[in-house]
């Protein structure tokens, strides 16, 4: 019966190389298409490589030149980047503020089963809407209707509320003020929902038993639905604050990448796309993305960390 | 149709690599997966030993069934026969070949899973005739063995449903519906009817027996319930901390326990176990146990003898259906009575440990809680236990 | 006393309903307003848009979406092909590999899969940016720009839709369906084609969606690629719109155009509103 006798090694019933085979389409696509450039960006940073006119210049190793560039003050007499970066910021807060106030209210509308909302898919699938709608339409949308001509200036003035049309778009507060009204459109259903899905993930009877102890629902809120709801938020908060970062779209096309007026609405991706156009600034647009890329490094570090304290 | 052999099998999962085995199902398996959290197993440099020094000798059409508690090395040794699981020793052989490094595929087994995992998206009937489409059978063929076999588990009118529709029971047929079309060397069976409600698991037992005299094919069983090993199997092999602790016909293992591990885990209710002594008086084993002497019966005192097994301080177990009511003999309180039917049920604390008697109800004398009575039992069903190594000394 | 009480209770009810669905329609109605003025405009005539503010539909439509269509600077036509073919293939080459990958690290066991799993998670947070100038670079050293499958294959490596699947696959198949077909004989490719795939169709379709609507809506890197005008995707248009001179403008015909650059994602979100909402959560919130 025993045909072979030898002893023989056992190798072949593994599947770990299954693994391998299974994997490696997606490391070799990353690795070409995606870590490669990662890697040519940050070896951009530190060369002179711009083209001028029809001439290229560079590249030519500068060391740290382009960082030192980038944190100096520029003709307008301010530093480009802490500028921009600040603009980035300041146009995420103004829209993830009301954006982060309404989602909480809504969701705890939604699950409130005392409330008890009819047509909630509804309301989801309207507030959720403006989110998959393309960035660059929705903000040439508003650059026309919000126009010295556009429907919105026609309405004001014929209602009688003003007498010349308003330049929307050639002041500071009211572009700043479109920008966030578009972001906050944008956004707010979709922190909603998963707000909502964080707070339904909650054991229902923690809320009931609170109830029952006589709490109300204010400190039902405060001491149940957000403590518990903390690392969800944070998750939620944090990569709204990783995309804020990358904000470009929208201001792009309403401001026709010139951040009008004064580039108060320039952000920071803006000012690597001005790199990346004619001038092809290599090395100043290099710069620029591992700035980019150290922000939201930091950032993903605290996901990481509340995944991980979520996990526990 | 195969006879397998299995020569010291040996299974060791290396530390650096845990086992991540997540599935909705597979709660059991997770436990078996991680045998190491729960058990005594050996921990060598290589990794955790899981199975070793497994010899079997399984032959053709045979029912054997594995039986131990969770972790001790049963559906590790079963998923090594099926090639799920690599073979870090030893050599497997089915139908006289060597198979340790051929894939599941080519080893011409079916298996049925515990979970049943039954492919969601296709019907019955392509569930079961998948196997065969794979090896390309034609279509006329595998048509009339998936009726065959549906008609065989009492399935034919679910095959167009999609497993979802089923329950319990009927998944569990198409399980057994799918391993059986191909007619296999060899069927394993992990856990099969563990997923299943107590009424509905003593159905498909008795299924299970009638379906193994029907296709002649050799059965390697997996269970953690002595009962199924008992009622199903040939022989069985009953599993510890990784090592085959005993193999044998049920009766044998049943009369004949080897250790003190499986005459505590074959049989319910379980088996007493006393301190007592083993007395040798010119010439005669006695096992003596408080004013009771009770003398072995012959044929123990022949085994006992042609080991030379010397006086000592024993192990003595005497199953609760052995034990009788006496005058004078062991003594113990009754806690509580249970009436089941034709006999009843005495749960009795003797020398401060639990223990259960079955006595026959006519022969029972009003016997009430607190009550203290006297327990005696003959010569041949008084089970002899190494206190050093807790093994059978008849053996 | 014990039924005023109730009552009470009741009316307070009934003011928070009020207010909460007062709140709900306003949110509703400002996420609908200026979509809806886009599709007024769309039915009027260049003059009658000068000629004042309307919220009720005229007649210019088809008009407008004859211009529109045959426009001699803005080929919205070849935009949306361009655009289709980039979203649908980058859909199916993202959702095919990222369950491949996950399947790869959720089933079989191997060195350094721990460390594979847990890079995928920490490069899904980069920045796509980050890569943009290294991109560009080797794009126009290559004289690989204005080719829409470079926009398509970098999509079979997403993190975030292997991270989905991942997921997905550890919550709805267990290992043992994966070793029931090893044992039917199954090899290892067609167990993921024919078991692992049709068990995980509604993540797939889930991450289809949401793949198909982010390239479609894709602007940053496509607008550095692509200058050639049979080339362009509809974001680079709609952004020419912008840049270009608004006087000279039918704006009846732009705001068709707009409408019709959303309007293959509407009509996909009006069909599949229910599981996009569904998807939203499921992938992203649990860690």
């Amino acid at each position: 019966m025993a045909k072979q006798n030898t002893a023989v090694k056992n190798k072949s019933i593994s599947y770990a190389r299954w693994g391998y085979i299974f994997i490696i389409p997606f490391f070799i696509v990353y690795a070409i298409f995606t870590l490669y450039p990662q890697i040519l960006t940050v070896y951009n940073s530190f060369f002179e490589y711009y083209r001028d006119g029809l001439t290229v210049v560079g590249p030519r190793f500068v060391g740290l030149q382009n960082y030192k560039t980038l944190f100096e003050p520029g003709a307008a007499g301010y530093v480009p980047i802490f500028k921009y970066l600040g603009n980035t910021v300041w146009l995420w807060l103004l829209g993830a503020v009301p954006q982060f106030l309404i989602a909480m209210m809504l969701a705890l509308f939604f699950t409130s089963t005392r409330l008890n909302i009819k047509g909630q898919q509804f309301f989801k699938s309207v507030i959720y809407m403006p989110n998959l709608i393309m960035a660059s339409c929705f903000a040439m949308l508003f650059f026309s209707l919000f126009s010295q001509v556009g429907p919105v200036n026609q309405f004001l003035v014929s209602s009688g509320a003003i007498s010349t049309p308003i330049n929307f778009l050639g002041m500071q507060v009211t572009v700043q003020t479109l920008i966030a009204l578009m972001n906050f459109l944008m956004w707010f259903g979709n922190t909603t929902i998963l707000l909502m899905a964080g707070i339904q993930g909650i054991d229902e009877s923690m809320f009931e038993s609170a109830r029952l102890d006589g709490s109300t629902s204010t400190q039902v809120f405060f001491n149940i639905t957000m403590p518990l709801l903390m690392p969800i938020f944070i998750y939620v908060f944090i990569t709204s604050m990783i995309g804020g970062i990358q904000m470009f779209d929208v201001p792009q096309v309403l401001t026709n990448g010139k951040g009008i007026p004064n580039n108060t609405s320039t952000t920071l991706i803006m000012y690597l796309n001005q790199f990346l156009g004619i001038s092809k600034n290599y090395g100043m647009a290099g710069a620029v993305s591992v700035l980019l890329f150290i922000v939201t490094a930091i950032l993903s570090i605290f996901v990481f960390r509340t995944i991980r304290a979520d996990n526990k | 149709m195969a006879e397998v052999i299995l020569k010291n099998i040996k299974k060791v999962y290396p530390n650096s690599e845990p086992k991540e085995k997540k599935g909705l199902f597979g709660k059991k398996k997770t436990e078996e997966e991680k045998p190491h959290r729960t058990h005594h197993l050996q921990i060598t440099d290589e990794g955790v030993v899981a199975v070793q020094e497994f010899s079997l000798d399984i032959k053709d059409k045979e029912f054997i069934v594995l039986v131990g508690p969770s972790g001790c090395g049963k559906s590790t040794t079963l998923r090594m026969v099926a090639g799920l699981e690599e073979i870090s020793g030893g050599e497997l052989y089915i139908d006289g070949n060597l198979v340790n490094s051929v894939e599941p595929k080519d080893r011409d087994i079916a298996m049925v899973f515990q979970s049943y995992a039954l492919y969601p998206h296709m019907t019955v009937y392509d569930n079961m005739a998948y196997s065969l489409k794979i090896k390309n059978v034609p279509k006329d063929q595998i048509d009339k063995k998936v009726r065959e076999a549906a008609e065989i588990l009492d399935i034919s009118q679910y095959l167009n449903r999609k497993p979802k529709a089923l329950s319990g029971g009927q998944r569990q047929r198409v399980a057994i519906g799918r391993a059986i079309v191909r007619d296999p060397k060899v069927l394993l069976m992990d856990e099969p009817l563990s997923n299943l409600d107590a009424k509905l698991r003593n159905q498909m037992r008795a299924e299970i027996i009638k379906l193994r005299n029907r296709i002649n094919t050799t059965f390697i069983y997996v269970t953690h319930d002595q009962t199924e090993a008992m009622t199903l199997g040939d022989r069985i092999v009953v599993m510890k901390d990784g090592f085959i602790q005993q193999i044998g016909t049920p009766q044998e293992v049943f009369d004949h326990p080897s250790n003190l591990f499986v005459a505590g885990f074959i049989g319910t209710p379980q088996m007493n176990f006393f301190d007592a002594r083993l007395a040798l008086k010119n010439g005669e084993y006695y096992v003596e146990i408080d004013d009771i002497s009770v003398k072995l019966s012959e044929e123990k005192q022949k085994r006992l003898r042609e080991k030379g097994v010397k006086e000592q301080e024993v192990t003595l177990g005497v199953r609760p259906e052995h034990m009788n009511i006496s005058d004078k003999g062991i003594e113990g309180r009754i806690d509580v009575t249970e009436l089941m039917g034709s006999s009843c049920h005495l749960h009795m604390t003797i020398k401060d440990k639990d223990a259960i008697v079955i006595v026959p109800r006519e022969g029972n004398i009003e016997n009430h809680m607190g009550q203290k009575i006297h327990l005696d039992f003959s010569g041949n069903v008084a089970h002899i236990f190494s206190k050093e190594d807790n093994h059978n000394l008849e053996y | 006393m014990k039924s005023n009480a109730n009552k009470t209770a009741e009316i307070k009810l009934l003011i928070s309903r009020i207010v909460v669905y007062a709140i709900l329609i306003f949110l509703s109605f400002l996420c609908l307003f200026f979509f809806y003025l886009m599709l007024i405009n769309s039915t009027r005539s260049n003059a009658q848009l000068q000629s004042g503010f309307t919220l009720i539909p005229q007649n210019n439509l088809f008009k407008n979406l004859y211009n529109a269509w045959h426009d001699g600077d803005i080929n919205i036509p070849v935009g949306m092909k361009n655009s289709f073919i980039v979203a649908m293939c980058s859909a199916l080459l993202t959702t095919y590999f990222s369950a491949m990958t996950a399947y790869g690290t959720y089933v079989y066991n191997f060195k350094g899969k721990r460390f594979v799993h847990l890079f995928i998670l920490a490069i899904m947070m980069i920045p796509s940016q980050v890569s943009a100038v290294g991109f560009i670079q080797l794009a126009f050293k290559y004289n690989l720009t204005n080719k829409l499958w470079l926009l398509i294959i970098p999509s079979i490596a997403a993190p975030a839709t292997y991270f989905y699947m991942r997921q997905y696959l550890q919550a709805t198949l267990p290992i043992d369906m994966v070793e029931a077909a090893r044992i039917d004989g199954s090899s290892e490719f067609k167990i993921f084609n024919q078991i692992v795939l049709p068990i995980m169709k509604p993540a797939i379709a889930v991450q289809m969606i949401f793949s198909f609507v982010a390239s479609w809506n894709n602007y940053f890197m496509p607008a550095l690629l692509l200058n050639k005008p049979d080339k362009k995707t509809v974001p680079i248009m709609i952004a020419t719109l912008r840049s270009a001179d608004y006087s000279k403008f039918d704006m009846g015909k732009v705001y068709m155009l707009m409408v019709m650059a959303i309007l293959p994602v509407m009509i996909i979100y009006i069909i599949l509103s229910k599981s996009i909402i569904k998807g939203v959560t499921s992938g992203s919130v649990k860690g």
